[in-house]
């Protein structure tokens, strides 16, 4: 059976207990969401354990386990919120992409095919960093659209369902920022961490065609840098310009549509040296 | 025991005679323990706000308790007692306690589901508990409302949404800033909905009040009030430019806020400006709310949010009375069980008499027995008593009304001659006829 299975079901499980949660806003079912997050991460950190342990370097090169693993890091990115703010109304929101995205390998489990040059700490370092980041770009990108959904709320004076369940605009800008930082740091690592591999795996493998070619022109590299950038003005905007609130909120949404926007194309419809299939 | 109740609230009292009748305003406690002073209220709670005042007694004679309380009502506050019996409720056993609960659940409150009550009906314990004028019933009974509001305030919404002006105001202030603590506030003109929102603003921690009236008298009372600072008249752009709350209440026929000068200071903020405007005519031009980062709510606005809060409480009504209904049958069921104890008691003290006795009779007849034997015969003998009195016991407790429970307890009184001193009954001797005891004299 697929193992992707038994934390897609448990996401789903949190999904709708995180929905009960928003409806009724009882604090223990609130704490039960929670905990059946917390034991669907677990239980899907052992199923990508055992894939490791299977070709010996963390499974995601190819694009089912790929997805697979950035659904348990924007769990446990979610959950990392969710614990520093106490605020649990936002499960509702980012359950059901988690839910969406494990719908992927569930339904199309890949195979992987060992390839020895990824068999290094660093690989495994530069992945899970640089998904964490996506992720956490992702939930920024939610919190922002929520952001301003509330904050259009109380705008248009419509005090009704949404206004009272969703958080205040000061916590939805507090986790918003605090994703953004998060975010960014893992980012920043990454690419560091990517940049002093592909030095040494250069060195390593000198025949190697794609890893020759790598340089900051690849598109994929590139778009990596732009993002860099694009989060980096986030981050400075908020500290020195004062841009948080409704503009903080903005950024992180429309920044994350721009990342998402270049990944499709570059996966896609652009060359690039930087694949390991 | 009996549970009784003698009170007057909002429901049956005009405002001047609750406000002589008020224990509130002096000292509560004292008044407890005067109270307890009188036989049948020894053991007492005194409960009173702006709305009402009421005595919850658990005596052994309901009507001694009335004369002797409404004698209290009178001395304490120097009124004849014709004065207000004509205004006052009583109610005895079940009712007193269904009473008790609705209160704490805030059900019969002016304001139904406002949020003091239950805190309030601690404080009246505590009162009484610190100065040992409570027992055992009525720290039960305490205890027990305090569940029925929580769960009241956990599982309906009865007290969700603000129903007067200045708490909506506060609400959304905290639904824009979360947390109010480090938030400025700036209140513009000392009125009456401006000082109560100060206030609320106060309680809830906020940073700091600035307050600015064209009557610089005016702004010193409140500052004085709500501990805040006095801003002079044309400071008021500048501290416009500091606040994250505005106040507006002035008598100002023109408006005092332009959109030039909220778009002024906005320009540079990230966090939204958050603009209440309680005054009429306006003093904040309407167009502010189109300014994209201030938010402007005036006293329609507001009045429109209680308005829809308060009939979304009244469909909680239900809700809430069918928990206060829940609650007062456990509670009920609790103390019929605590009632069979004596009964319960007195039965195992006699199983366990001829028990002992029937050993001692056998005793020359075990001589051979080793200690090991003779102690398993004891023990042999004692599980037997307490399987025997299982299912008694368990019926005993678990009886469904008061008046089921006085005939078992008097079926089992007689039938194993439970009361002490009792001969033993022979054909037509009329001592097995005594009054049964009261299940509730414990």
């Amino acid at each position: 059976m697929n193992a992707n299975v038994l934390p897609f079901a448990v996401y789903v499980v949190a999904a709708v207990v995180y929905a009960v949660y928003f409806a009724r806003r009882e604090p223990a079912v609130g704490r039960a969401a929670t905990t059946i997050l917390l034991l669907g991460t677990l239980a899907h950190t052992f199923v990508i354990g055992m894939q490791t342990m299977e070709v010996r370097y963390a499974p995601v090169s190819n694009f089912s386990w790929a997805v697979s693993s950035f659904v348990c890091l924007l769990a446990l990115s979610y959950l990392y919120l969710e614990l520093t703010t106490d605020e649990r109304a936002m499960g509702v929101f980012i359950l059901p992409i988690a839910v969406g995205l494990q719908a992927v390998p569930v339904l199309h489990p890949g195979d992987e095919a060992a390839n020895p040059l990824l068999d290094s700490p660093w690989f495994w370092v530069h992945m899970a960093s640089l998904m964490f980041a996506y992720a956490t770009f992702a939930i920024a990108a939610v919190l922002g659209l929520i952001y301003m959904l509330q904050f259009t709320e109380i705008k248009k004076k419509h005090l009704g369902y949404l206004y009272t369940r969703l958080p205040s605009l000061h916590v939805l800008d507090a986790m918003n920022s605090r994703a953004v930082v998060v975010g960014w740091a893992c980012l920043t690592f990454g690419l560091a961490v990517g940049v002093f591999w592909a030095v040494e795996a250069r060195a390593l493998a000198p025949d190697n065609a794609n890893l020759q070619a790598m340089s900051l022109g690849d598109p994929k590299v590139f778009i990596a840098l732009l993002t860099w950038t694009l989060y980096s003005f986030s981050l400075f905007a908020r500290r020195v310009l004062g841009w948080h609130g409704r503009r903080g909120a903005w950024l992180s949404a429309v920044g994350f549509a721009i990342v998402l926007l270049n990944f499709l194309a570059v996966s896609n419809f652009l060359q690039t040296s930087h694949t390991f299939q | 025991m009996h549970f009784f109740l003698l009170g007057l609230s909002h429901k049956t009292a005009p405002v001047d005679l609750r406000e002589r009748l008020d224990f509130a305003s002096r000292d509560l406690g004292a008044a407890v323990e005067a109270l307890a002073t009188r036989p049948s209220a020894a053991e007492s709670v005194v409960l009173s706000t702006c709305n009402r005042s009421e005595i919850y007694v658990a005596s052994s004679d309901p009507e001694r308790a009335r004369e002797e309380i409404t004698a209290f009502l009178s001395e304490y506050h120097a009124l004849p007692a014709s004065s207000f019996t004509p205004h006052v409720f009583t109610h005895d056993d079940e009712a007193a306690v269904r009473h008790l609960f609705r209160v704490a659940a805030g059900l019969d409150s002016l304001v139904v589901g406002e949020p003091q009550i239950l805190g309030q009906v601690k404080e009246a314990y505590h009162a009484a508990a610190d100065r040992r004028c409570t027992g055992p019933m009525l720290t039960k009974l305490f205890h027990w409302s305090f569940v029925v509001g929580k769960r009241v305030r956990a599982e309906t919404g009865l007290g969700e949404g603000a129903v007067s002006i200045s708490f909506a105001a506060v609400a959304l202030a905290r639904k824009i800033f979360g947390r109010l603590d480090g938030r400025r506030a700036l209140i513009v003109g000392a009125g009456e909905i401006s000082t109560l929102t100060a206030q609320h603003l106060r309680r809830q921690g906020v940073g700091t009040i600035a307050i600015t009236s064209r009557t610089a008298a005016h702004a010193e009372t409140l500052a004085a009030e709500v501990d805040g600072a006095v801003v002079p008249w044309d400071g008021l752009g500048e501290a416009l430019g500091r606040a994250d709350i505005v106040v507006t209440a002035t008598g100002s026929q023109r408006p005092i806020l332009t959109r030039a000068q909220v778009e002024a200071v906005t320009r540079r903020r990230g966090d939204p400006l958050f603009i209440i405007d309680v005054a009429v005519p306006r003093d904040v031009e309407a167009s502010v709310g189109e300014i994209e980062q201030a938010f402007l709510y005036n006293v329609d606005d507001l009045q429109a949010i209680v308005h829809e809060n308060l009939s979304r409480r009244s469909s909680e009504v239900e809700r809430a009375e069918a928990i206060v209904s829940e609650e007062l049958a456990r509670f009920l069921a609790w103390r019929r069980s605590r009632a069979a104890v004596p009964t319960v008691v007195a039965l195992r003290q006699r199983f366990d008499r001829i028990r002992r006795a029937e050993l001692q009779r056998l005793e020359a007849k075990l001589t051979h027995l080793t200690p090991e034997d003779r102690a398993r015969v004891d023990e042999v003998t004692r599980l037997i008593v307490e399987k025997l009195l299982i299912e008694p016991t368990e019926q005993l407790k678990d009886l469904p009304d008061e008046e089921t429970q006085i005939a078992y307890t008097e079926a089992i009184n007689r039938v194993f001659r439970l009361r002490e001193g009792e001969p033993s009954p022979m054909p037509g001797d009329s001592a097995a006829e005594a009054t049964p005891a009261d299940p509730h004299d414990t």
